[in-house]
């Protein structure tokens, strides 16, 4: 079982927690997972089917975005969802 | 403790660019309903009556806009106001004869990024937060360590382990913890964000992002009035995150609003390098969001953001005031900054030889007027990273006066 790691924005939505579990062995699953699981995370996070525009998602530290649908997420992973945001330099 | 500093009066709240909802302003750092950027919303007409005489009153520093800024800092440190100043001879080697240089390379730490740490360290200072941090490519990490010295905090910069030393020792000779970090600048920020939330400190680019981006309008406020209280025709931006331009946007339609200014045609176009522009392919491939770059690898590294959290806003801005874009090879870079260097004496790290070689591309491509008043934003010294010119000196010759002559005669002429 993975573990999802959120935010202090958001961990509202998981009753205060900072993590919680979950279960999807691929990236393709694991919007699927979360509105089944954690109906309240996916209202704020999961926008027609995929990951809303400003959320960013990270298995073990890669953005989702570079990853494939069929990208294997292992039992050991940390997803973690922020933000999406940046700047600096 | 937490300082008391005046909120402006004319501070509406902060409103979400994504759902458009206008919320209170309180220790949010994203929109509460859908997690989107928040941006302070002013009652600009409310600030309208005396506003110019209030400005040209007040310091000669991006203070003297506290009327269009979430916070006043009566104690804050000069900041700003930096040259605006024209460029005949750049302009005549780029075909543009009305040419301008905004020099924000004279900032107390030599780059744009004191402005928006300015308002990041007043808002950590209200807030009454002991520890600031950021991640950096460099120049943030001086901007933020030298202003937390100043207001008596205690300060950490996360940077990539490949930062350049010379970026870096000045946070150290400031007394902030750097932490070298393996992994690319996305990386870096991916680590903040999460001890922001674990550790409770104020990241300038991340919990107190609202209030950091808007120090950024404070550059084209100085260019307006510089400019005589007149929009110029164009801009060109370099592009990391793209808050600077996007909240040159905003800093437009705020002086159009207060009356500050007329309304008038104003162009803002994006510079990027070619190894990482994802706002530039977005813009000139027609593409509605960016796609992030993976890892990228530019010679300007203060702009290798592959990820930029203003990504998509910034090609917005682009597209709505007609702007263009460009994306330059590291070599097209290095002679930007040689040919500023030059003609100008100003001495560019390798995002202002970035602007340089956009604009001239721009020119190449006719996407100047024949009369527009251009202006480049040059946003950080060359002496920080002297290594990217590429030069060496020759070897040392006697002292002797034929040595000279024999040795410089290709030179000579």
């Amino acid at each position: 079982m993975s573990t999802i790691r959120l935010p202090a924005s958001l961990r509202f939505t998981i009753a205060g927690e900072k993590t919680v579990p979950i279960t999807a062995p691929t990236l393709a699953e694991l919007v699927p997972a979360i509105a089944a699981a954690y109906p309240g995370l996916a209202d704020r996070v999961i926008s027609s089917g995929a990951f809303g525009d400003f959320v960013t998602v990270f298995v073990d530290g890669e953005d989702v975005r570079f990853l494939e649908p069929a990208a294997p997420i292992p039992a050991t992973a940390v997803i973690e969802i922020l933000p999406a945001m940046s700047g600096g330099r | 403790m937490a300082v008391e500093l005046e909120t402006r009066s004319a501070l509406l709240g902060v409103r979400c660019r994504a759902c458009g909802e206008l919320q209170s302003m309180d220790e949010r750092y994203v929109c509460a309903t859908c997690l989107g950027p928040i941006e302070p919303e002013y009652d600009t007409a409310a600030l309208r009556d005396g506003l110019r005489e209030r400005i040209e009153a007040g310091p000669r520093s991006l203070w003297r806009y506290a009327s269009l800024l979430p916070l006043a800092v009566p104690d804050a440190p000069p900041i700003g106001w930096t040259p605006f100043v024209p460029a005949p001879r750049l302009g005549a080697a780029l075909g543009v004869p009305d040419l301008w240089l905004k020099d924000d390379t004279r900032n107390p730490t030599l780059s744009f990024k004191d402005r928006p740490v300015a308002l990041a360290i007043a808002r950590a200072r209200q807030l009454g937060l002991r520890i600031v941090g950021c991640a950096s490519t460099g120049n943030l990490a001086g901007a933020v360590a030298a202003a937390a010295a100043q207001a008596g905090l205690r300060a950490f910069v996360f940077v990539p382990a490949e930062t350049e030393a010379g970026k870096v020792v000045s946070a150290t000779a400031y007394g902030a913890t750097v932490v070298r970090v393996n992994g690319d600048y996305d990386a870096v920020n991916r680590l903040c964000g999460t001890l922001a939330d674990d550790l409770g400190w104020g990241f300038v680019n991340f919990n107190l992002r609202p209030y950091y981006a808007e120090g950024s309008k404070t550059i084209l406020f100085e260019i307006a009035e510089q400019n005589a209280w007149r929009l110029p025709d164009h801009v060109v931006v370099p592009v990391g995150s793209g808050a600077l331009l996007t909240r040159t946007a905003t800093a437009a339609a705020q002086l159009i609003a207060t009356g500050l200014v007329a309304d008038t045609p104003f162009h803002i176009s994006a510079a990027q390098p070619a190894r990482c522009a994802p706002v530039s392919d977005a813009v000139l491939d027609d593409w509605r969001r960016v796609r992030p770059v993976r890892r990228p690898v530019t010679l300007a590294r203060s702009l290798a953001i592959g990820a930029p959290a203003d990504g998509d806003g910034a090609v917005e801005v682009v597209r709505r005031t007609g702007g263009s874009a460009a994306s330059v090879s590291d070599a097209a870079i290095r002679d930007g900054q040689a040919l500023l260097a030059r003609t100008e004496g100003v001495l560019v790290e390798p995002a202002g030889g970035v602007v340089v070689a956009t604009a001239q591309e721009l020119a190449g491509r006719g996407v100047f007027g024949p009369n527009e008043r251009v202006v480049l934003y040059l946003t950080g010294n060359g002496y920080k990273q002297p290594d990217a010119f590429g030069l060496e000196l020759r070897a040392a010759i006697p002292a002797d006066a034929d040595a000279f002559s024999e040795t410089y005669a290709d030179v000579i002429g």
